[in-house]
């Protein structure tokens, strides 16, 4: 319940500095990242906005995670709560195509790397790869266009996406009945006014932590991105495409006679469908899926550390 | 009686009616998703064209660099021992952009440490192919890189 309130309040931050933002963001690769230095550095608030609208970003993007690990774990996800499943399983996705495109929207030198890696991986999809390459960077190859595109997916084309599986998901949720994680009857409070006072407790903890975060960690916008200057060898994915980083890094030329980057592509697709259809791959909840969920955690975990080094 | 074959005529029209609409949401949908999808997928366009990267006098020896053509990134190089040399500067591997090591004589690439020879071949780490050598030619001191 807590957790549904803080997406909710998240997203919501999401939205109304987003606007802020999009009102003096300019998508076109020349102006991208001179528009971004502005935000930052001369409008007054401008870093606290652009450091209110990643840090939420980055918190949505966790908790709709760890909501997932924990359903996973609890095997919460089987019938009759299976399209709850399923629709959190795409909310979370779209979360993740929010935060790596709006690392690529202020075209520095990273972002730019991470445009060229990211398209070049989504090549790597089995069967539609080819077409969502060409659709993401909207040619060949990486221009002014891709950074068109990418906006447009940012502030379009995903922001209309969760909204419509945040309706359908909590449609779900409201016709699928309850599961009582060992809730007795004495712990059940009133929804008014007990539920929504502590609703708004962690509410304004979740705000303070948000602005915290805005205001004390210095983000500084990078450098310009340049299509005649070698990538940078300190390039790295958002936090949560860490382990991908690592396993792409690590990985010799061919695995099993195949491209290791398209082999690596292909098996993530795999394990990314298997995830989403868990309630009929797995109809019990049975304890074999939490297991695999903590054994996945901890080699997650020690691919992002090594990851950064 | 007469009841029972009304309540089965009307719903006998009630499921023509939802099959139709269905039927027709479906076709518009399609109507509109195949102009839709290829509005935004653009026509692969491989044109032949051509850079310059610069004068040969200002162009040191065991250096190399980065021109665009055709918006793509290539890595010119002059070899040490004299003579140039073109690639695609885009790493096999997931496209990340290379560079020239001069004091390792080499290519390298620095998102997830790929390393190709100077003549472009992969040496180890995850590329699997070599780099796309272009042609260089000198025109009048000046370096020409073309497609090809």
């Amino acid at each position: 319940m807590y957790i549904g309130g803080v997406i909710l309040f998240l997203f919501a931050t999401q939205i109304a500095s987003g606007v802020l933002l999009l009102l003096h963001y300019q998508s076109s690769a020349e102006h991208a990242f001179e528009s971004v230095t502005r935000i930052a550095g001369e409008y007054p608030y401008g870093d606290l906005v652009r450091g209110v609208h990643f840090w939420s970003g980055q918190l949505l993007v966790a908790t709709l995670l760890f909501q997932l690990v924990l359903a996973m774990l609890r095997g919460t996800f089987t019938a009759p709560r299976e399209l709850v499943w399923v629709s959190g399983v795409l909310i979370t996705t779209v979360a993740a195509a929010f935060a790596f495109t709006g690392s690529v929207l202020p075209w520095t030198e990273d972002a730019y790397a991470q445009a060229r890696v990211g398209s070049q991986m989504a090549g790597y999809v089995p069967v539609i790869g080819g077409t969502l390459l060409r659709l993401l960077r909207g040619g060949d190859e990486i221009t002014s266009q891709t950074l068109q595109k990418v906006f447009g997916f940012h502030v379009a084309v995903l922001p209309a996406s969760f909204t419509l599986l945040l309706v359908l998901h909590f449609y779900t949720i409201r016709s699928a009945p309850r599961v009582t994680v060992n809730v007795t009857d004495d712990e059940k409070i009133p929804l008014y006014p007990d539920f929504f006072v502590r609703m708004a407790a962690v509410i304004v903890g979740v705000l303070v932590l948000v602005i915290s975060l805005a205001t004390f960690v210095a983000r500084p916008v990078g450098s310009a991105a340049d299509a005649t200057a070698a990538s940078l060898a300190s390039a790295r994915p958002t936090w949560f495409l860490l382990p991908v980083h690592a396993l792409l890094k690590s990985a010799p030329a061919t695995l099993l006679g195949v491209d290791s980057a398209r082999f690596i592509g292909g098996a993530l697709t795999g394990l990314y469908l298997l995830v989403a259809a868990l309630p009929f791959v797995d109809k019990r909840g049975s304890r074999v899926t939490s297991g695999i969920t903590c054994g996945a955690l901890v080699i997650a975990a020690l691919l992002m550390i090594h990851a950064l080094y | 009686m007469s009841n029972d074959e009304k309540s089965t005529s009307s719903s006998g029209r009630r499921d023509f009616l939802g099959l139709a609409i269905v039927g027709t949401a479906t076709a518009l949908g399609v109507t509109a998703a195949v102009p839709g999808i290829s509005f935004l997928r653009p026509d692969s366009r491989r044109t032949i064209g051509t850079a310059s990267a610069g004068k040969v006098h200002d162009f040191q020896v065991g250096t190399g660099r980065m021109v665009l053509l055709d918006d793509r990134p290539v890595l010119v190089i002059r070899l040490p021992e004299g003579g140039f040399r073109a690639f695609l500067a885009a790493c096999t591997h997931l496209g990340c952009i290379v560079k020239y090591s001069q004091e390792r004589n080499r290519i390298e690439c620095p998102c997830h440490r790929g390393v190709y020879s100077i003549d472009g071949g992969n040496v180890s780490g995850p590329p699997p192919r070599p780099l796309e050598a272009l042609k260089v030619e000198v025109e009048s001191g000046e370096i020409i890189v073309r497609s090809t």
